[in-house]
């Protein structure tokens, strides 16, 4: 199926089991500095002018049906984009990534940074009346920690929990195993009706597809693969948003989307770099429409297997980079909606340092490193050799993707040129997580992205995260990498934690353990009247108040 | 063996032989153009069909005359590999079965039922989706999904001939059951045989089509007609030739098979009588 | 008569089985798990949490204890609960069934309906100006690929000229009545052509060889010769003869139908079980993919039961085996 679009495949992002002491507060990460000015771009929507229309219908696109509401079972975007409205979280993450409450009021920590203590606002309520209790928060987690709950997107995060209990009807004590500066991101976390699950089996509990409300908006209708609606939950005792209805049309393909886009028939959809010319070129209508653009954390490499003869010298690594022309992926794929980027970060990203230049693209100077690895056309066929093996290998990329398979084709047109064999293959999304996640690949072209702002790179590139006990797929293994990821997870203070990341990101660049590709833009496109549209690092929607806060321009 | 030769060939089927013909003779000249089919030209992307480009160029600025003709080969040799393994096993199973009869036939008619019974393209995409990817599994995927209509044919036709005098005969003279499949009845089932292969490749050629414009066909860069169909979808409204061209080339050469095949049928059968 | 009834129903038992093994085979061989999820997945499971969810999916259980385990259960009709949203098998398939329905019906239909008269008219008039005709036009039909069909037929309705939608069942808001109707009716033109032409083109072949033959034969000179207008003589008499072998390969028609409906399913972003096949193939729902496939082949089985039934009662030569 067409999926949403552009960013490529693989949204695996952190999972937060390093361990490391808490801070007395949720450490705020440092709030990031926006974009360099260039047309367009920019954190905050500032288009503020207007008086919002109260009432009306705000038509959203879906990329695909969400298959369910259970916040605990929800595994994609789908079904986030949807529950933002009907379940708030504990705790939200705001336009500067920092977290602010949400169904809680305070989270405090103990000082030996195991214990938890979270306190609910004192008004928080189900649209049947009840209250949100502490007992809800204690199902919830227990329900995550149930081995017959498939909760993809929280259990990890739960995983050395010891013990959780409502110390009173507002406030609940979670305790772990060990500390770890970023724990405080698990409580960014729905939370479930106890008493609605009573006497139900979970995972078929009609609430699955007709969720209580304790948001702003309540679930009136879901047709299959239609549309959901939704309208004002009358007890919410908070903010309220501007709209009487918000109607999710669910649109699989994007070309149909972006026609309805354009006939203003959704009022919203994400676009990538064709769509974005397209609307450029096309004559505005009165509709349609207002492009905003954005850096998010977001960004593509594509891993290679260290533990492979071809990619264990970090000269041949370093030759692969330096044969990917960046600049003009850059120019030529993303028109120019992309910065190339040095480390395996986003440049939003605290961790990453500007100063680490990324390696020039330079066939020549790859070649000598090639040769220099001992890489030599020893039997005249055209083809690298060294040992006997010639230098070929097969570049996965997943079916979904059509950046991918761009950019891994000019990949291997440039490696043919010197005497390197890369065959691009597509595979089956399952089937290539298989092999990725197994490190049965010689290269393979991956995506990350961002789920919180967590820039913490020891399950990606931690020796002891190799497959397939994490997410080191290509197993990159060097010892002072090892060493810095493991202080830094140690560090509490913020500056210190920054500076031993920077010194990380040189070696990354040095050592080139996977090739890293670009951070893109995403682009969204809003009919003229939208207002109040406020971008951040992780996106239009995983934040607070994100699209509650939208509302539309009156005649 | 027929005997007919190309002169009994009906008119419409000596031109699709023709162009058959002249199909392997792209794909025998192919080499040519596989480096042009792999240049990529950032800068003319999605270029309308011009002089320079007849066909115009894909979403990495290829020229798209070169990518088609570069993968009639593909295209074309798994069709055949592909037809060929359906009949080879096809022949084999309904054969057996039409020959031996009783408890045999019983049990390898099940079987051919089996597969029959699956729509072909659900049993195509779970083998083509969920085997590791490569010409040969795509080959042995189509070749063994389409096997049963070609088993069911032959013991249709070996329960006919088998009966036959000069059969009978050859098994009173002590014949081995093979020699008499081979030598007495494979020779007289061979036309209709025929018939079915010409059909067989053309439906190889649309399925590996059909799976390569899913995403679970031939993995890259052995691309094949399907394969650059794969990509038209996203692009349909900016480049109307990524669909045209490579769906042309695919209609016409199945089209053409299936018209060989349609002569070949009306040359083996005489008098009207329905093959 | 019976008994050809009780012998095939017998013979479509251990059919069966072989299907559910095939198919079981089939799904568990392969690389990915479900456990991966789909490609817009949030976050993977990975470690502790992924041993879990296999165990939790019973992954973690040999091969032939799976394979008992979901065979007796769908013998007792339950096919389990999806892995992707733990919907019962049944449930999602009963959602998508009536929009397949609705578009392989139609198309049927109207395959029918045009290939009869068609394959009369040419039949005929064998070798005359309108069979060579059709028959280019039939040829033609056979041989395109559905995929590049709808392709240019949503070039031209839908993105040069307008006419048509692209995608889907129906535009939101559709709006009661007429021109609901309408709406819906415009939603189902592409996909419906589609699916038609193929086996229309098919029907159409075969309706005419048979017309062909037929109208030569004997009996059908004799009722021309008693005085029956032509087409009286083809209509009443040549055409069913002619019918019978289509209705035997009626049975086949289906399973050929729903795979081309796989494809314009996709393409047209058509909510039926073609599609939920293919996703759930790609997402490895395992109870799904075995659900469907076993109902479809059982729905295959059923119809060419059927349509051999059908023969049989109308030539004694099928029911006595000389044709299987």
């Amino acid at each position: 199926m067409r999926r949403a679009v552009a960013a490529i495949l693989l949204l695996a992002a952190a999972a937060c089991r390093a361990r490391h002491e808490a801070p007395a507060a949720a450490t705020p990460v440092a709030a990031p500095t926006p974009a360099k000015a260039e047309p367009g771009l920019g954190f905050l929507d500032g288009a503020r002018d207007g008086t919002p229309q109260e009432g009306g219908t705000l038509y959203r696109r879906l990329g695909g049906e969400p298959t369910t509401l259970n916040g605990i079972l929800q595994s994609s975007a789908f079904e986030a984009e949807v529950l933002q409205y009907v379940q708030r979280n504990l705790f939200d993450y705001d336009a500067s990534l920092r977290q602010v409450p949400g169904l809680a009021e305070k989270l405090e920590v103990s000082p030996d940074g195991r214990e938890y203590v979270v306190t609910l606002k004192a008004d928080g309520v189900w649209e049947d009346g009840k209250p949100v209790t502490a007992r809800d928060v204690v199902f919830t987690i227990e329900r995550i920690r149930d081995p017959k709950v498939p909760a993809p997107v929280y259990k990890s995060l739960f995983e050395d929990l010891e013990q959780v209990e409502a110390l009173d009807p507002r406030r609940v004590r979670v305790r772990f195993k060990e500390p770890y500066a970023f724990r405080s991101m698990a409580f960014v976390l729905p939370v479930l009706p106890e008493h609605r699950f009573a006497g139900q089996r979970f995972l078929s509990a009609k609430d699955n597809r007709a969720p209580l409300s304790n948001g702003p908006y309540r679930l009136v209708s879901w047709k299959t693969q239609e549309s959901l609606e939704l309208e004002r939950n009358p007890r919410y005792p908070w903010q309220r948003g501007t709209f009487d209805k918000i109607l999710f049309r669910i649109v699989p393909d994007n070309g149909t989307a972006f026609r309805m886009l354009m006939a203003g028939q959704v009022d919203e959809n994400a676009l990538d770099a064709t769509l974005k010319a397209r609307i450029e070129s096309n004559p505005p209508s009165d509709t349609c429409c207002r492009v905003v653009e954005f850096y998010n954390l977001d960004f593509n490499y594509i891993a290679l297997n260290n533990r492979s003869p071809l990619f264990s010298d970090t000269r041949v690594r370093r030759a692969m980079t330096m044969l990917l022309d960046r600049a003009s992926l850059v120019r030529d794929l993303y028109r120019g909606s992309a910065r190339i980027i040095s480390g395996p970060w986003a440049p939003d990203s605290p961790a990453y340092d500007a100063s680490v230049e990324p390696l020039p693209f330079d066939p020549a100077g790859a070649a000598k490193l090639l040769a220099e690895a001992g890489w030599r056309d020893t039997n005249g066929n055209g083809s690298l050799d060294h040992d006997g093996r010639e230098f070929e290998f097969d570049l996965l990329v997943s079916a979904g993707s059509d950046i991918g398979r761009q950019i891994d084709e000019m990949l291997a047109a440039e490696l043919a040129k010197v005497g390197v064999t890369a065959r691009v293959r597509q595979m089956e999304w399952s089937a290539f997580v298989g092999k990725v996640d197994a490190g049965e690949f010689d290269a393979a072209s991956l995506g990350w992205s961002a789920g919180d702002p967590n820039p913490d790179p020891y399950f990606y590139w931690h020796s002891s995260q190799c497959p397939p006990n994490g997410q080191n797929d290509g197993c990159y293994q060097s010892a002072e990498a090892d060493r810095l990821m493991d202080e830094a997870r140690r560090t509490l203070d913020a500056d210190k934690r920054t500076a031993l990341f920077h010194r990380l990101h040189k070696i990354f660049r040095d050592e080139a353990p996977a090739i890293f590709v670009v951070n893109p833009t995403q682009k969204f496109a809003f009919t003229r009247s939208i207002r109040g549209v406020t971008t951040s690092p992780l996106g239009i929607f995983g934040i607070w108040p994100g699209p509650l806060g939208w509302w539309k321009k009156a005649e | 063996m027929t005997r007919s030769g190309i002169g009994r060939l009906p008119g419409s089927a000596r031109v699709a032989l023709a162009v058959v013909v002249a199909l392997w003779l792209v794909a025998a000249a192919s080499p040519a153009f596989a480096s042009r089919a792999r240049e990529i030209h950032l800068g003319q992307r999605l270029a309308a069909p011009s002089a320079t480009h007849p066909f115009g160029t894909d979403d990495l600025g290829r020229d798209l005359l070169a990518r088609v003709v570069a993968a009639t080969p593909i295209s074309l040799a798994i069709g055949l590999t592909a037809a060929a393994v359906s009949l080879i096993v096809g022949f084999a199973v309904g054969a057996t079965a039409g020959y031996a009869g009783g408890a045999t036939d019983l049990v390898l008619s099940r079987l051919i039922e089996v597969m029959l019974c699956f729509p072909v393209l659900f049993l195509l995409l779970a083998l083509a989706a969920l085997l590791p990817p490569s010409p040969l599994t795509i080959i042995l995927a189509i070749g063994l999904t389409t096997w049963a209509g070609d088993a069911r044919y032959a013991r249709a036709e070996v329960i006919k001939i088998k009966d036959l005098d000069y059969a009978r005969a050859a098994r009173a003279a002590g014949a081995s059951t093979p020699r008499i499949l081979v030598r007495h009845l494979l020779p007289n089932a061979l036309p209709p045989l025929i018939v079915s292969a010409a059909f067989g490749v053309a439906w190889a050629i649309l399925a590996e089509a059909s799976l390569s414009f899913l995403g679970v066909g031939l993995p890259a860069p052995a691309v094949s007609w399907g394969g650059i169909l794969s990509a038209a979808p996203t692009y349909i409204e900016e480049a109307w030739w990524l669909a045209l061209f490579p769906g042309l080339a695919l209609f016409l050469t199945v089209a053409a098979y299936n018209l060989l095949a349609e002569g070949l049928r009306a040359a083996t059968t005489e008098g009207g009588r329905k093959a | 008569m019976t008994a050809y009834l009780l012998r095939r129903l017998a013979l479509a038992i251990p059919t069966l089985f072989g299907i559910a093994v095939v198919v079981f085979l089939l799904v568990h061989l392969a690389p990915g798990s479900p456990v991966f999820g789909s490609s817009d997945a949030i976050r993977r499971p990975t470690g502790r949490a992924a041993e879990e969810m296999r165990r939790l999916y019973g992954l973690d259980r040999p091969l032939p204890e799976r394979f008992a385990t979901w065979i007796s259960r769908a013998a007792r009709f339950d096919l389990g609960d999806s892995f992707v949203d733990h919907r019962p098998v049944g449930e999602r398939i009963r959602e998508a069934l009536p929009n397949t329905l609705l578009l392989n019906g139609l198309a049927l239909l109207f395959a029918l309906a045009f290939a009869i008269p068609l394959g009369v008219a040419a039949g005929g008039r064998p070798e005359g100006t309108f069979d060579r005709l059709s028959g280019a036009a039939l040829f033609a039909m056979y041989s395109m690929p559905t995929f590049w069909a709808a392709l240019l037929l949503q070039t031209l309705f839908s993105v040069r000229w307008h006419v048509l939608p692209l995608y889907g069942v129906a535009s939101d808001a559709p709006g009661g009545g007429l021109s609901g109707i309408v709406d819906r009716v415009a939603h189902l033109a592409l996909p419906v052509t589609c699916l038609t032409y193929g086996t229309l083109a098919f029907v159409a072949r075969l309706v005419r060889a048979g017309v062909a033959e037929a109208a030569a034969s004997d009996f059908v000179l004799a009722a021309r010769a008693r005085g029956a207008s032509r087409r009286r003589a083809l209509w009443a008499h040549a055409l069913p003869n002619a019918l019978l072998p289509v209705l035997t390969l009626l049975g086949l028609l289906l399973p050929a139908l729903l795979s081309g409906s796989v494809i314009v399913e996709r393409i047209f972003a058509w909510p039926g079980v073609g599609r939920l096949y293919l996703d759930s193939i790609l997402a490895r729902d395992y109870p799904m993919i075995l659900g469907l496939s076993l109902l479809t082949a059982v729905a295959t089985l059923l119809a060419t039961l059927l349509a051999d039934l059908a023969s049989a009662a109308a030539d004694p030569r099928v029911r006595d085996g000389a044709i299987s």
